[in-house]
């Protein structure tokens, strides 16, 4: 598998950061490299954040995604969209919640743009809105075919407290089905 | 060698690093971007019996450290810049008063409160005199998770053999970047631990600063039955405030001298595609990350760079970068900050020309950049 590269962008608080370890766990997993850096602000909360996630089956170095080199971007804030969106590479998929992120016309053109209101499904379909990073979870992995469905659902859950393992399935399920669509409607 | 894998961040494995190498005591303040070496190190050391305390401010943070390292113990503290301000004047004490203790920094942008949650390197300066006064600091800093480990465990084992702080340095992105990393087994690291030499004559025969012009103190655990003054006074060899010109001159020589003479038991550092380069790269710390990757990107192109990562940033290998300064000609140091290991290169290398290529608005630098400048040499 050639190097994959992803970005996840939201506010501080949202915890973007966990499908990222999620996804460099899982890749380490099945015996390649997987790599996730985070940048913050001192704004703990409500400033903008930013994910990189690279997986790799040659050692990575440097540990932040290249600017134009990232395949898939998920958001689910519009600040840290706009300020994050010109690291991918032109004709890249990004998959925004339109309840929150308002892309222009221009940005359609250059990119795949999908729109699933992730945070509604955490919400209302999964009943449990911090399950949101793992419906995004699914939907990049779904998009980007980047790990073996199981190794990425059995990290995820050795990552978060057995209580909520159902919840978090039915997040995972969920997602992966929403993309599906979203893809299926594109075509 | 038999390995084991984590999969963490760079704080996280610099917390289990200090636990396995026997550290049984951490005293600090939560700082940005170090906290969770504090947020770890809190789970495991109570577990082990050891303590894990929260102090009012960093300054008590490395006092109670001072105080526990005394009673024998390993002991850590961990904070980012502003912390190294404030532990300054107590980091010289344990200078004085030769007492082990590793610090952890994981640098973050300056000076003053700065930028909190970005990187940088400006602490290079800072940690070769934090405090006043003529001594020899010792500084390790950690190029890959799995150094975040290895250089504790090491920062420890110096700490104990050189009686004085250790500096670890760390950066945000390191600290924070969450990965693999081969790891030493837990037998090893065992196996390699040194303890500080103690005395076990009769006490009446203890003298702890009375050793050879190149040898640190013998402090034994305090509580024991030995007794000796602990001051940051010029001291004799009880440890008692003295201002004898021969004695004062003796004892700010030796703490020279017991690291300067024995430089080589703490140098360390890492050639990458060195073998044949006609450019050599200078960079430690996450930068040498992009560094490597530059380097890939530039042999790739048919330039033959290759990368010179100091491990031990002070004492710096200064002879061996002489050794590669005096037969290559371009000569870059990447880093981020102004130049501070930059101008150690020039001195080391008695030439003006070497190169720099510097950041200092918290991002990092990325490969594409240093390829850019290694173009334009």
């Amino acid at each position: 598998m050639a190097k994959t590269l992803m970005r996840f962008t939201g506010v501080g608080g949202q915890g973007v950061l966990l499908a990222g370890e999620i996804f460099a766990a899982a890749k380490i997993k099945t015996g390649g490299y997987g790599l996730k850096t985070a940048t913050y602000t001192s704004q703990v909360r409500g400033g903008p954040t930013v994910v990189d996630i690279q997986l790799d089956d040659e050692e990575i170095y440097y540990p932040y995604a290249n600017d134009g080199e990232i395949g898939f971007m998920l958001s689910v804030a519009d600040k840290s969209y706009q300020l994050f969106k010109d690291g991918v590479q032109v004709g890249g998929t990004i998959v925004v919640d339109p309840n929150l992120v308002h892309p222009s016309d221009e940005d359609r053109k250059k990119w795949k743009i999908y729109e699933i209101p992730i945070i509604t499904i955490a919400k209302e379909e999964v009943g449990n809105v911090i399950t949101q990073s793992v419906v995004a979870l699914a939907i990049a992995n779904t998009m980007m075919n980047a790990i073996d469905k199981e190794v990425l659902i059995e990290t995820m859950l050795s990552k978060v407290p057995a209580k909520v393992h159902e919840v978090n399935k039915t997040a995972y399920e969920l997602g992966e089905k929403y993309a599906k669509e979203a893809m299926a409607a594109a075509k | 060698m038999a390995t084991r894998e984590i999969i963490s961040t760079g704080n996280e494995l610099a917390a289990i690093a200090a636990v396995d190498a026997g550290c049984m005591f951490f005293g600090g303040y939560p700082l940005t971007p170090s906290s969770e070496v504090m947020h770890v190190i809190s789970d495991l050391l109570p577990a082990k019996g050891g303590v894990a305390i929260q102090m009012e401010d960093e300054i008590a943070g490395i006092c109670c450290v001072i105080g526990a390292a005394m009673s024998g113990v390993r002991a850590l503290t961990a904070t980012s810049g502003p912390g190294m301000s404030l532990k300054a004047e107590n980091l010289g004490l344990a200078q004085m008063a030769e007492v082990p203790l590793v610090c952890v920094n994981v640098m973050r942008g300056g000076p003053s409160t700065g930028l909190p949650t970005r990187v940088s390197q400006g602490d290079i300066s800072q940690s070769k005199n934090p405090s006043h006064g003529d001594y020899k600091s010792i500084t390790l800093c950690a190029g890959s998770l799995a150094e975040c480990y290895t250089e504790v465990v090491r920062a420890f084992n110096i700490a104990d053999r050189f009686m004085q702080p250790v500096i670890v340095l760390l950066d945000e992105t390191i600290g924070h970047m969450h990965g693999k990393a081969e790891l030493p087994t837990l037998e090893e690291v065992e196996a390699g631990i040194k303890p500080r030499k103690t005395f076990d004559g009769p006490a009446e025969e203890y003298f702890p600063y009375q050793c050879e012009h190149d040898e640190p103190a013998v402090l034994n655990p305090m509580f024991k039955g030995y007794r000796y003054h602990f001051t940051g006074l010029h001291h004799d060899k009880n440890g008692f405030p003295t201002e004898e010109i021969e004695t004062c001159r003796k004892l700010i020589q030796r703490l020279e001298d017991k690291v300067e003479l024995h430089k080589d038991e703490i140098e360390s550092y890492e050639e990458f595609m060195m073998d044949d380069a006609e450019i050599m790269i200078v960079a430690y710390g996450s930068v040498s990350l992009a560094a490597k990757e530059a380097i890939r990107h530039l042999r790739a192109d048919g330039i033959k760079a290759g990368l010179f990562r100091p491990i031990t940033i002070w004492p710096s290998p200064a002879e061996k970068i002489k050794e590669y300064t005096d037969k290559i000609e371009k000569v870059l140091v990447v880093e981020l900050n102004i130049g501070q290991f930059h101008s150690e290169v020039q001195r080391a290398a008695a030439r003006l020309d070497i190169d720099g290529l510097f950041k200092v608005n918290g991002r990092p630098l990325s490969p594409h950049e240093i390829v850019t400048k290694v173009k334009e040499l």
